[in-house]
């Protein structure tokens, strides 16, 4: 890669990396899977890169009373295959086995992947499914935000100059719980055409909770909350997934006009549901 | 001392492993990128942003400023030298200059317009970056179609047709085959743009040594001596003052025979400031500034009898050219013409081909080069047909081929194919599938909505080019074979091996020849100071060619090792085998090692013998060799969302014998990857303006490993008359058999929709629209 | 590429014609619009910075207005090239009166050259379609503005 010039730094603690992204100037690298191809074409060209590979403690993923803390640097390798994360948030291994490739996913971390919130990213329509929250701090900050509120557009979220993603915080699956990532990946890039996640809990033979994020089709991940409250109240599947989508202002490309990707969703939605319902005791 | 080992079996035909392997695999390797001369500079190209444009100023003063910057060259620099080089020839061809920079105008998106010198990689891509360029946007247009409509933009201002040639090939009597013909079918069909991406992407580094006025050029060639000969001829250099390296070549699939402004670009470069210079071309260049492949509009009619029988076949190829004509550029859709026919027994063909311009990068070989097109195109068609007859698609073929016993079979384009028993991979493949089930199955499948597609084709190629006449560049291969003093054995081949694995096979058959143990072999390839003249390695004729000059090399120099022998024993006849020599008389016997030995130390000659055990041989084919086989697909086409699964790929493919099985496996499973890279992802695409949409591997489809169904590999053995080892050809079979066996596949799975032809690549939402509309495209 | 959509701006058409023509207003709502200045009747020299996610490029170029039928439509042409390609705009902007305001329907097409477009294929739909967001709503919030300030000098 043959970058434009570029200051490097590689703090050894949170502190210190806050008080270097105070002024908002300097750009964050953490598994550099965005920025980097970036970079290299010189389509980005930071003055100044603060990598987050040395800062210690951003990394862990832990339980703690009913909710996983899932550090900003762990990689979607880890994610994938951590045994904690398999056991009490499938589904969010499952997106992250759905990213990129394996070399992608040993570097790519899913702090730096939400932040950078690519609209085609995988992660965004798990977490929503999942009613996460993203704890961002700064050198005079340190705040919770829900997922829902964190994905503003594309590549806009709820981070403000001089904050950092630190963890993303989920709740553990309670066990009876079905859930499913579908994706339609592109075929160069892997990025969804469309992902959906669905979450699915039933009571008494009825559906009790249903929860479907939906990635790749608009300018950012979405929950398809139309479709969660008519499963919810007892309708159909097909009456459930007609909805997803609605009103959104649908992305096209070479690759996937607007109207077949919301078709699209819609498919990959009522499969995500049918193998959440199936797996859902 | 002596110290040949001899070795206990024969080894073609067996799975060795590629000697090429450990080095590549353990990141060993010298590439072109690895090489690093004392005080080299570095070089970066400054590009066009606009597919046509006007040149209204270069400033290049803000960048020369630069720290480390050596030199800035443009337009002017260079407008006096020849141009970047096309051999291939055809009547009334037009040829525009292919100035190594642009002068007055830009024709393409990536066009060259500077080249900026400095100290290190870095340095050189800021300073092109600071170099300042005024365009004035002019019309573009990227479409071959387009380009030949009336009115069009002029790519070139001079030919306002956009037409750099036409040609007509006519075979028997088409106007009566149109005549007697029950049925005529007619489909448009297109092989689209590709971009061959090889993983390692092109590079140069020149070194001019002034005071011995030589110059040694290392570049990511296919042929470099071939890149030798026509530097040579560029820049006044004596060829026996300039040296062409090849290094580990990671790939080329065509791409690399080119010789490319770069390569000129640099030797001007180092001449003009005395100093090694490199450039390496960075992945997005590759896509901008290395040869495209295909690029086919095609209009095909075919006429038949009622029973099947097939009459003629009419052509016509609408060829994307691109801006310029680079290497082989106008003669790639000439074999397509040859190759039209496909296997069956037509005797009255008619093709015209139009050369078209446009503002892209021009097309060449790429893997196939010529023949998966008229492959695609006859296969498509025999279905159509198939379909307008109502017949099994598999009986339609099976009573169209030559018999066995008809060969060399005489096609009405003007080639004897060598050998064949084309019956034989497609019966084979068709059983391994088992055909008439799977038939079962669809026609029950379709009555719940199920989506099962059954897709063939039955390919033939032509290999090994080729016999001189036909080639533009000379079609012979040459090789030396030196058995050292201590008995080791070093070869040479002209053939210029990039991953094919040679320095493996090459070895087995002298193993086999000398009777020596394949560790005392060693394969050199690619320098045209340590090897004699050589064409190169493309178009399927590393062994065919290459490998017969091997053969033929390793004859003349068992002859001499049996002279040698025979003066040693005292015998008057010696043979040769086991790695010695014996005198069937005596019983005794002299190893191979002594007579090396011997050879050199020179006491004892044969009569009319030199010292010395070195043979060299070039050998010219006498014919083309026809490789061919049968791809069966199965294809599940999932009809809510347009994507298609790959259930079982059957490949049965006829090379002419087997070297080495493994080797033959990979040239198959690669070749298939590229096939469906074709048929379901990859596409080149400009838009009206001549950008390229497709400009990185974020949105050009390449296949991955993931993407791959699991290859059934197989083979029949119908060995090749043409050359001593009876080999055929394999490193393009899997391109060309497969593209027409998926879409065939899909067709089929939708047929009962009424769908005929679906143009590549298949996309998902392609394939559903289709099956929303019911089956009208 | 082509493009269209509509937006509510909270002002009458007459005003609505003036703010969209008026090149201090467009040189606030353009995002990352540096510096417009005016070269000709109805032109002008426009210096921006494009900022998407970790890209970003400075790009000189112009915009026009043309074919004006006051106060329901125009056509607005933005040009401009940099280091990492160049663009060129052209819309056709409808303004009819609407409830709360004037609607602004436009409908044209954007064509991009260069890197950008040779690499940026899957972005580029989602990235016009949330620079004209972004133009409107800034646009929005300088109406707001500066009916709040009129409203109490």
């Amino acid at each position: 890669m043959i970058p434009r010039e570029f200051d490097y730094e590689a703090p050894t603690s949170l502190q210190e990396t806050l008080q270097l992204i105070a002024s908002g100037e300097r750009k964050l690298l953490a598994g550099g899977m965005s920025l980097i191809p970036m970079m290299k074409l010189r389509l980005a060209t930071p003055d100044s890169l603060v990598d987050l590979g040395r800062v210690p403690g951003l990394n862990h993923i832990v339980e703690s009373s009913g909710t996983l803390q899932i550090g900003a640097t762990a990689t979607h390798h880890d994610i994938e295959t951590f045994p904690l994360i398999r056991g009490r948030c499938p589904l969010l291994a499952e997106a992250a086995s759905h990213i990129g490739d394996v070399q992608v996913r040993n570097r790519g971390t899913i702090g730096g992947s939400i932040a950078h919130a690519d609209p085609a990213a995988d992660y965004p329509a798990a977490l929503l499914a999942l009613e996460a929250q993203i704890r961002l701090v700064s050198a005079s900050s340190d705040r919770i935000v829900p997922a829902v509120e964190f994905f503003l557009d594309a590549f806009t979220t709820a981070l403000e100059p001089g904050e950092i993603v630190v963890e993303v915080l989920v709740p553990a699956e309670p066990g009876a719980e079905g859930y499913s990532y579908e994706k339609a990946p592109h075929p160069a890039s892997g990025f969804a055409i469309v992902g959906v996640a669905a979450r699915i809990q039933r009571s008494g033979g009825k559906i009790s909770l249903a929860r479907i994020g939906v990635t790749g089709l608009g300018a950012r991940a979405f929950r398809a909350m139309e479709a969660e409250r008519l499963l919810e109240s007892g309708s159909s599947l097909d009456q459930a997934v007609a909805t997803v989508g609605e009103g959104e202002d649908a992305n096209s490309d070479l690759y996937a006009s607007a109207e077949y990707r919301k078709h699209l969703a819609r498919v990959r939605a009522k499969r995500a549901l049918e193998v959440a319902l199936r797996r859902a005791s | 001392m002596a110290t040949t080992t001899v070795k206990p079996e024969t080894l073609v035909g067996k799975k060795v492993r590629r000697r090429e392997d450990p080095r590549l695999i353990t990141g060993t390797a010298t590439y072109l990128d690895d090489i690093k001369l004392p005080g080299m500079y570095h070089a970066c190209v400054v590009r066009s942003p606009y597919g046509a444009a006007r040149i209204k100023s270069v400033n290049i003063k803000p960048a020369l400023e630069l720290p480390g910057v050596a030199a800035i060259f443009t337009g002017d620099d260079v407008k006096d030298l020849p141009s970047v080089p096309c051999v291939a020839q055809l009547p009334g061809l037009r040829m525009p200059h292919h100035h190594m920079l642009a002068q007055d105008r830009v024709y393409f998106v990536g066009h060259p317009i500077a080249v900026v010198v400095a100290r290190d990689r870095y340095l050189a891509a800021d300073a092109a970056d600071a170099v300042e360029v005024e365009y004035e946007e002019l019309p573009a247009v990227a479409d071959p179609e387009k380009a030949l409509a009336p009115g069009s933009p002029a790519v070139h201002p001079q030919w306002p047709d956009n037409t750099a040639f036409t040609f007509h090939q006519e075979g028997g009597h088409i106007e009566e085959a149109f005549r007697e013909a029950d049925v005529i079918v007619k489909q448009r069909i297109t092989s689209q743009r590709l971009i061959p991406m090889a993983m390692e992407t092109r590079g140069v580094v020149a070194d001019w040594h002034a005071a011995e006025k030589s110059l040694t050029l290392y570049s990511s060639s296919q042929a470099p001596h071939l890149l030798r000969s026509l530097l040579a001829g560029i820049f006044g250099i004596p060829e026996n003052r300039l040296r062409v390296v090849a290094p580990e070549v990671g790939g080329g699939f065509g791409s690399k025979i080119d010789i490319y402004a770069e390569d000129m670009l640099m030797t001007f470069v180092t001449q003009r400031l005395n100093k090694p210079v490199k450039w390496v071309e960075s992945r997005r260049e590759n896509f901008l500034g290395t040869i495209h492949g295909r690029g086919h509009v095609d209009y095909y009619e075919l006429a038949a009898k009622r029973d099947g029988t097939m009459l003629g076949l009419k052509l016509k190829i609408i060829q994307d050219l691109g801006a310029y004509l680079q290497l082989l550029t106008p003669a790639i859709p000439t074999l397509s013409v040859l190759m039209m026919p496909g296997l069956y027994k037509f005797k009255h063909i008619s093709a015209d081909v139009i050369g078209a311009f446009t503002n892209c990068f021009p097309t060449d070989a790429y893997r196939g080069a010529g023949r998966p097109e008229a492959t695609h195109g006859i296969e498509r068609m025999v279905d159509i047909l198939a379909a307008e007859l109502k017949m099994d698609p598999a009986e339609l073929r099976l009573k169209n081929f030559p018999a066995p016993e008809e060969f060399p079979f005489p096609t009405a384009t003007g080639l004897a194919y060598d050998s064949g028993n084309y019956a034989l991979p497609l019966k084979t493949a068709l059983a391994e599938v088992e055909y008439d089930k799977l038939r079962e199955e669809q026609k029950q499948g379709r009555q719940t909505g199920k989506l099962l597609g059954i897709g063939m084709s039955a390919y033939g190629e032509i290999c090994a080019f080729g016999p001189s006449p036909a080639t533009p560049t000379g079609g012979w291969e040459s090789a030396t074979v030196k058995i050292e003093p201590s008995g080791k054995v070093t070869i040479l081949t002209g053939a210029s091996p990039h991953g094919q694995g040679e320095e493996t096979t090459f070895a087995q058959i002298a193993a086999d020849e000398l009777g020596v143990n394949i560790d005392d072999i060693v394969v050199y390839h690619g320098d045209t100071q340590l090897v004699q003249y050589g064409i190169g390695t493309f178009g399927s004729r590393g062994t065919a060619i290459g490998g017969a000059a091997l053969y033929y090399a390793l004859q003349e120099l068992k002859e001499k090792i049996k002279k040698f022998g025979a003066t040693l024993l005292e015998a008057n006849q010696v043979s040769l085998s086991g790695g010695a020599c014996i005198d069937e008389k005596s019983g005794k016997s002299v190893s191979f090692a002594e007579i090396a030995a011997a050879a050199y130390r020179a006491l004892k000659l044969p009569p009319n013998t030199q010292p010395g055990l070195v043979a060299t041989h070039f050998w010219e084919p006498p014919n083309f060799t026809f490789p061919f086989g049968a791809h069966v697909v199965i294809t599940e086409v999932d009809r809510e969302t347009g994507e298609i699964a790959i259930r079982r790929y059957v490949a049965v493919d006829d090379c002419g014998k087997i070297i080495n099985p493994l080797l033959v496996a990979g040239q198959v499973h690669g070749g298939v990857a590229q096939g469906l890279g074709q048929a379901l992802w990859e596409q080149a695409v400009y838009d009206d303006n001549g950008q390229l949409l497709t400009g990185e591997l974020t949105d050009y489809a390449v296949p991955r490993a993931h993407m791959m169904p699991w290859i059934e590999a197989s083979h029949t053995v119908t060995p090749s008359p043409v050359n001593p080892l009876g080999v055929k050809g394999v490193g393009e079979a899997g391109t060309i058999g497969c593209s027409p066996a998926v879409v065939n596949s899909v067709v089929d799975a939708l047929s009962h929709l009424g769908v005929r032809h679906l143009d590549m690549p298949l996309t998902p939402e392609k394939i559903w629209r289709i099956v929303q509309a019911g089956g009208q495209a | 590429m082509k493009i269209s959509g509509e937006y509510l701006l909270p002002v009458s058409r007459d005003d609505a014609y003036t703010i969209l023509q008026d090149p201090a207003m467009l040189a606030r709502a353009i995002p990352g619009c540096e510096t417009l200045e005016k070269i000709a009747d109805n032109e002008y020299h426009m210096k921006m910075k494009m900022v998407l996610a970790s890209m970003s490029g400075l790009f000189d170029g112009k915009v026009r207005i043309a074919d004006p039928n006051p106060v329901s439509q125009f056509r607005l042409i933005v040009d401009g090239a940099g280091k990492i390609g160049f663009m060129k705009g052209d819309g056709l902007l409808t303004l009819t009166p609407a409830d709360g305001g004037t609607n602004v329907h436009y409908d044209g097409s954007v064509e991009v050259g260069g890197t950008i477009a040779g690499v940026g294929q899957r972005l580029l739909d989602t990235t016009a379609k949330m620079l004209i967001k972004r133009f409107f709503t800034k646009l929005n919030t300088e109406v707001a503005g500066s009916a709040a300030s009129s409203g109490k000098g």
